[in-house]
């Protein structure tokens, strides 16, 4: 894809409800306060604007997209646009029979996710008994002649099963397998001494990872997304700052990324009250840290800052207290320390995981 | 002189059809029957090309050494009588895959660019000098493992070929090794100028390409292309070009790649793809045959065609 600033993709968080407690859940922390979430109209318009600023990958999510009663309307509405549209969701609630409804209403792919390869430890981390459940979802998906995406978030206590993922993404005839490893941001921040690997445990899933998606290449796509504690540069999160994402939250903000309004001083802007090509141009929130002018040094003279724009802010802010500086995963980072002494601390103990909750 | 053999190693390996789609469909235990067959049968015009090759390369050296050295290799093909030898083999193989051995033998159905290919490569190694010929015999040596890799494949995925017919298999495995090493070692002695190194790394290019030449005619003659499910094509506004969309990604096509795609069916063959293009186009067939199997390999790795029905 070209490199001028032009959204690919919607990343509509229809609801924040959601009947998991997972652990490292990137949901807002206070996500209990939101609970006026857009109506079908204005779902429906807020599609159709983002198609005229050249959106054609659309993906309803979460918290769990399933809880909306009008989500086939919007697929309709979605389809009608020629949007690819992903349906996120951790497969409950839902029944075969919607699913059918949803793939009828032009639903083009569906991402289920599972915590881990067995139902005891799934259902540890997701807090409540799903595993199952989760995986009858998958098969039905395959059975309806959807395209399947299995998607296992990594972290310490998992990452060593990752060779039993990629069996379990086999047998479901998963088309893609999307093996993340946690974010450290939001719930994953507070739980990171229990979710943090070690560097041992973290190449080995790699290399595993790295041969099945020689050997499966052209049947399955295996995505194995470092995380950037272990990286020598930071990631280019979601492609730069308001480049290729716009992301709705459920009360309608419209953000360059889930945890963009964690960050103090910015403003940005509901899709109730503004058209989404004005914010998505005009607004100040998104124009933040567009590009390279709001750089500072070390990344502002660095040969490598139209690679990786400088990294996470969210993560800059939430480490260091300022949006603004180098992302720390950074080696380069003056507060690279951060990072280093979060490895050391993986060599220790892990801690005990604090669930998701409406207050904490 | 290492130096000459790594050059070697990386021209060759980059380009070596193990990679082809149509290999990796083998390999992978996607070919249907007929896809096999058709493989064995205009491969075999191959094989009858190799002794021929052969005897023109021991035509051009005055060493009886080398000469008795690589005549073995005539006679690995040949055999010493009737019913023996590389050939011979390769016909029981017909036998296993349920061909008729008289129609494999005289090499009536093979596919014209198949054909091409096969007498490029007897043409590459008589208009050359001995040690670029020599040179052009070493594909082998860069992927040692092909026949290993072939047998446990045949065995696992088309259960329906006697295991007794990939003889001609087995016996390479070891012989590939052993002439490659003698190969080697003679271009390594014998092209000591820059610019015999340089011919005999064109000389073997022009080998690999003879290869990839010959799957992609049989790719376009029995693969027929069909757009996975997962797969949408759609205009894009911004660019103004169609736009083929799957989960997470989307590629931008230009017209003849969004025209290829819609072509891809199910129904036609990539010869019938490439005719259909080639007509709206008014453009050289081989060009447009060649970027179709091109754009087809980008898609099918993938995930984004299906070859094999």
């Amino acid at each position: 894809m070209t490199d001028e600033i032009r959204p690919y993709t919607l990343i509509a968080e229809l609801s924040y409800r959601c009947p998991l407690r997972c652990s490292y859940c990137s949901n807002p922390l206070d996500w209990a306060r939101h609970r006026d979430e857009l109506d079908t109209a204005t779902w429906l318009r807020v599609f159709r604007e983002a198609e005229e600023l050249g959106v054609v990958q659309l993906n309803l999510t979460g918290g769990e997209p399933l809880v909306r009663d009008d989500l086939e309307v919007l697929v309709g509405g979605a389809r009608s646009l020629e949007l690819y549209t992903n349906l996120i969701t951790s497969g409950i609630p839902l029944e075969k029979e919607r699913l059918g409804k949803l793939r009828a209403a032009g639903l083009d792919n569906v991402q289920v996710s599972v915590q881990d390869v067995s139902a005891e430890a799934s259902d540890r981390i997701a807090g409540m008994r799903s595993f199952d459940h989760k995986l009858e979802v998958a098969r039905w998906v395959k059975e309806l002649g959807m395209p399947l995406t299995l998607n296992i978030v990594l972290h310490r206590g998992n990452l060593d099963r990752v060779g039993e993922m990629i069996a379990l993404a086999e047998r479901l005839s998963a088309d893609r397998l999307e093996l993340a490893n946690t974010q450290y941001l939001g719930w994953a921040l507070i739980n990171r001494q229990a979710l943090l690997p070690t560097r041992e445990q973290l190449e080995k899933a790699r290399a595993i990872a790295a041969a099945a998606k020689r050997r499966l290449q052209g049947r399955m796509e295996v995505l194995f997304v470092t995380p950037d504690y272990y990286a020598e540069y930071p990631k280019t999160c979601m492609d730069g700052w308001g480049r290729r994402f716009i992301l709705i939250s459920p009360d309608g903000l419209a953000l360059p990324c889930h945890a963009a309004h964690t960050l103090p001083g910015l403003s940005f802007e509901n899709v109730r009250e503004r058209p989404l090509g004005a914010i998505w141009s005009d607004s100040a929130g998104f124009n933040a840290f567009r590009g390279e002018d709001w750089m500072r040094e070390p990344c502002k003279s660095c040969e490598r800052r139209a690679l990786d724009l400088g990294g996470c802010r969210c993560q800059a802010f939430h480490l260091t207290g300022d949006a603004r500086a180098t992302d720390p995963a950074c080696k380069l980072a003056p507060a690279h320390g951060l990072i280093e002494s979060a490895r050391t601390e993986a060599l220790g103990t892990a801690a005990p995981l604090r669930y998701r909750a409406a207050k904490i | 002189m290492s130096a000459l053999i790594e050059r070697l190693r990386s021209e060759g390996e980059r380009r070596y059809h193990d990679k082809h789609r149509y290999h990796v469909l083998m390999h992978e235990g996607r070919l249907t029957r007929e896809q096999l067959q058709q493989w064995v049968l205009n491969r075999y015009y191959y094989q009858t090309r190799i002794p021929i090759k052969d005897a023109l390369i021991v035509s051009k050296s005055e060493d009886p050494a080398f000469r008795r050295m690589w005549l073995r290799r005539v006679r690995d093909h040949d055999g010493d009588a009737e019913g023996e030898g590389g050939l011979a083999m390769w016909l029981r193989l017909a036998d296993g895959v349920g061909l008729e051995r008289e129609e494999v033998a005289s090499c009536r159905s093979v596919l014209p660019g198949v054909r091409a290919a096969c007498d490029s490569y007897v043409e590459l190694v008589r208009g050359r000098s001995l040690v670029e010929a020599v040179a052009s015999s070493l594909t082998e040596f860069f992927a040692p493992d092909l026949m290993s890799r072939r047998i446990a494949a045949w065995e696992q995925h088309y259960p329906w070929v006697d295991p007794e017919m990939l003889a001609y298999f087995r016996s390479r495995v070891t012989r590939a090794r052993r002439d490659s090493e003698e190969a080697i070692d003679f271009v390594v002695r014998h092209a000591t100028t820059p610019q015999l190194q340089d011919a005999c790394v064109d000389a073997l290019i022009r080998k690999a390409e003879v290869l990839w030449k010959l799957l992609d005619a049989v790719y376009a003659a029995y693969v027929k292309p069909k757009l996975a499910a997962k797969a949408k094509l759609r205009h894009d506004r911004v660019a103004n070009k169609m736009m083929l969309l799957y989960p997470e990604k989307g590629l931008v096509l230009n017209a003849t790649a969004a025209d290829t795609v819609q072509l891809c069916t199910g129904e036609r063959t990539v010869r019938e793809i490439v005719g259909e293009l080639t007509a709206k186009y008014n453009q050289d067939s081989a060009i447009i045959e060649r970027e179709v199997i091109a754009l087809l390999a980008s898609l099918a790795e993938r995930g984004l065609v299906q070859e094999s029905a």
